[in-house]
């Protein structure tokens, strides 16, 4: 039995049940009877099924798809293939095709020709069109399409394609005849193991590809093909390298914002590299006394170590302000009269709007990796307390607990700037603002939490991850629309 | 050279030799070297086209996998069309790339280059400057077309409002074929030329 995987984990569960929320299900689920019925989809905004499979497992799922098609159909497998092939694997779609109209479906899948040439074959020898050599009759094979061509051309074609990288798609070698040469069709012709073995994995590669529920993994040297459930743009974790991607497109995981926003954020964000690039300065000025500060964790809740002004890195302006009551800092006010503005106000407030979004979508991305560092650091000092007898490494495990749920926050968060710039001003703009104002607000206090995180509260600091993840959860309900 | 491309380029050769094509002088191949390995070959304009009276010659490289993969053909002569680029002679020809098959020749891709001059494909363009024209100027680019044809390939029609216009140019110290080219890619027009030019 293959172990069905799902990106919800342990730890949220717990922490789902403090929640009022969780109090009314165990209500409902007292008149239903059984407390086990709970919907994790209803519950977790990100829960997503999947499976990790080896090559073999992929080739068995794939096998009996084509198995039971040629079934249904009765026609070879290595048709049933390429059928499939050309239909994202719907097996449906292709049996009401079929049942539909044969003739047409084996023609627009490029399984049969529009018309079959016919020879005319006098004597037992023939000229070869292509390699234009006389050889025996049997020597000559053909497609479908009845295009006859000797036995080392096709040998030659194949081998030729193959290089290229070509597998599923080779076509006859006729002029204006693009029947497909199907699988079993290739092998025959192909004597070299290793060109059996190269045609074999680049065929491979295309079936997963044309599989939509199947994704290579993307990690590097990772032969692991994801099985999900649903083709949606979830989370799916690798259980081989550990590659966290997103299952729809392959790329970083990047709730809520969604594929096609992303990869226009990630290209105009390319493009733009150079005006963004002033902003990867690591040093500010103390807004009070003017000396400068360096950031060297992710926290964006500085001190000045000089005059102990409690300040924010992104806006410069006074924490307190930042309180719990309504962070502005991640908003863009967008100036109400732009449209009555010249060309070049236009552009300067285009671009300002942009670096807002850029600089916390950047400044995100660096915290987190600051706060990886300081994660390290947390391990040695926690080493040598064990060493000398302060606690356990089960004691302090709540710590690492810490730090993962705070590194997952802020990846959500640091894809909160993506989906915000690229919202239409409006009510529900406000609402995505308000919350991701919230998220923002909690993940700075578990950042700074965690920082001194030895000498704070460990209730204290539990309640702090509960209200993060908390929010973290409610956007996601709220704007994850997959 | 492996065996089947130089066997097939041999018999090809001859094929179009002796093709009815080359009666009529419509096209012509002839070898470059004793290995088969490059070719030149030569298209007459076809009739009612701008570049009618014109011939146009080509560099055909065959590649070791011939048949298997498409000869490399690239215009030497140089020509204004969409799908032909105007600085260094690249094709974009479906043919010429995926849509070749083991089983064309070379007859076949003079023939089919000879009818990409009959009719330009656009929407499918190798030079984007000649294809903006073709779309929103089409008298403009079959004036160019023509004009090109007349210098580069020999055709007919001499066209002295170009020829005075690219005179003007090269008297300011500029080379003749940049100047045809900027003059071309500005509708003829003098002014937007020299300006590009000197800018
Ligand atoms: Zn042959
Ligand atoms: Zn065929
Ligand atoms: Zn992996
Ligand atoms: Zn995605
Ligand atoms: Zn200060
Ligand atoms: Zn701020």
């Amino acid at each position: 039995m293959e172990e069905i995987m799902t990106t919800s984990q342990g730890c949220e569960s717990d922490m789902d049940c403090s929640d009022n929320e969780c109090y009314e299900d165990y209500y409902n689920i007292n008149d239903d009877s059984d407390i086990e019925q709970v919907d994790p989809r209803k519950v977790d905004p990100e829960y997503f099924e999947f499976k990790c499979l080896y090559e073999e497992e992929v080739d068995r799922l794939l096998n009996e798809t084509v198995e039971t098609l040629s079934n249904i159909l009765h026609i070879p497998p290595s048709l049933a293939k390429v059928l499939l092939h050309g239909h994202q694997w719907n097996i449906e779609e292709v049996t009401r095709k079929y049942h539909d109209n044969p003739s047409n479906t084996l023609i627009t899948s490029k399984i049969e020709p529009v018309t079959t040439h016919s020879n005319i074959i006098m004597g037992r020898y023939m000229c070869c069109p292509v390699c234009v050599m006389p050889h025996p009759v049997d020597k000559f094979h053909s497609l479908t399409c009845g295009h006859l061509f000797c036995r080392d051309c096709w040998t030659m074609h194949f081998e030729v394609q193959i290089n290229q990288g070509i597998s599923t798609g080779i076509a006859c070698m006729a002029r204006e005849c693009d029947v497909l040469a199907p699988e079993d069709f290739v092998l025959r012709h192909l004597t070299r193991p290793n060109m059996r073995e190269k045609y074999q994995q680049f065929s491979f590669q295309d079936h997963v590809k044309s599989h939509p529920e199947l994704r290579f993994c993307p990690g590097p040297n990772c032969s692991i093909v994801v099985h999900g459930r649903e083709i949606k743009a979830k989370r799916a974790i690798c259980t081989q390298c550990k590659t966290t991607f997103c299952f729809k497109c392959g790329c970083d995981y990047h709730a809520p914002t969604d594929c096609q926003v992303i990869k226009k954020w990630l290209t105009k964000c390319a493009d733009d590299s150079e005006t963004a690039n002033y902003i990867s300065a690591h040093t500010k000025d103390c807004p009070k006394c003017h000396i400068c500060i360096e950031k060297n964790g992710g926290c964006n809740h500085m001190q000045c170590y000089n005059c102990k002004h409690d300040f924010c890195w992104m806006c410069l302006g006074d924490w307190k302000s930042h309180g719990s009551e309504y962070y502005e800092c991640s908003r863009y006010r967008e100036n109400p009269n732009i449209a009555h503005e010249s060309v070049h106000a236009q552009a300067r407030e285009a671009l300002k709007k942009y670096l807002h979004y850029y600089e916390r979508w950047e400044n995100h991305s660096k915290s987190l990796k600051l706060e990886e560092q300081t994660l390290g650091k947390l391990r040695s000092r926690i080493n040598q307390k064990v060493m000398s007898g302060l606690g356990t490494w089960i004691d302090w495990q709540y710590l690492f607990t810490a730090a993962n749920l705070l590194a997952k926050c802020r990846y959500t968060l640091q894809y909160t700037y993506p989906y915000a710039y690229y919202m239409d001003a409006g009510p529900r703009k406000e609402l995505f603002e308000y919350q991701q104002a919230q998220l923002e607000a909690e993940i700075e206090n578990l950042s700074w939490k965690i920082e001194r995180a030895e000498t704070t509260d460990r209730g204290d600091l539990e309640n702090q991850m509960d209200i993060a993840e908390k929010r973290r959860t409610t956007l996601l309900k709220d704007f994850l629309d997959v | 050279m492996a065996n089947i491309a130089a066997q097939r380029i041999k018999r090809e050769f001859k094929e179009v030799i002796k093709s009815e094509e080359v009666a009529k002088c419509a096209i012509k191949v002839e070898l470059v070297n004793d290995s088969y390995t490059e070719l030149k070959g030569e298209i007459a304009g076809p009739p009612d086209t701008p570049y009618e009276g014109g011939t146009f010659v080509l560099e055909i490289k065959v590649p070791e996998t011939y048949p298997f993969n498409p000869p490399k053909v690239r215009f030497m002569t140089k020509i204004w069309h969409p799908n032909i680029s105007s600085v260094t002679g690249a094709i974009c020809l479906d043919i010429l790339k995926d849509q070749w098959a083991a089983a064309m020749t070379l007859r076949t891709v003079l023939l089919s280059l000879q009818a990409l001059l009959s009719a330009a494909e656009p929407d499918d363009p190798q030079d984007a400057v000649v294809a903006k024209q073709y779309r929103e100027n089409l008298e403009m680019f079959q004036i160019t077309a023509r004009h090109w044809t007349n210098v580069y390939a020999g055709g007919p029609h001499v066209n002295s409002d170009c020829d005075d216009k690219i005179r003007r140019l090269v008297d300011m110290g500029i080379e003749e074929h940049q100047a045809r080219a900027a003059l071309s890619s500005y509708n003829w027009d003098l002014e937007r030329a020299t300006e590009q030019l000197f800018s």
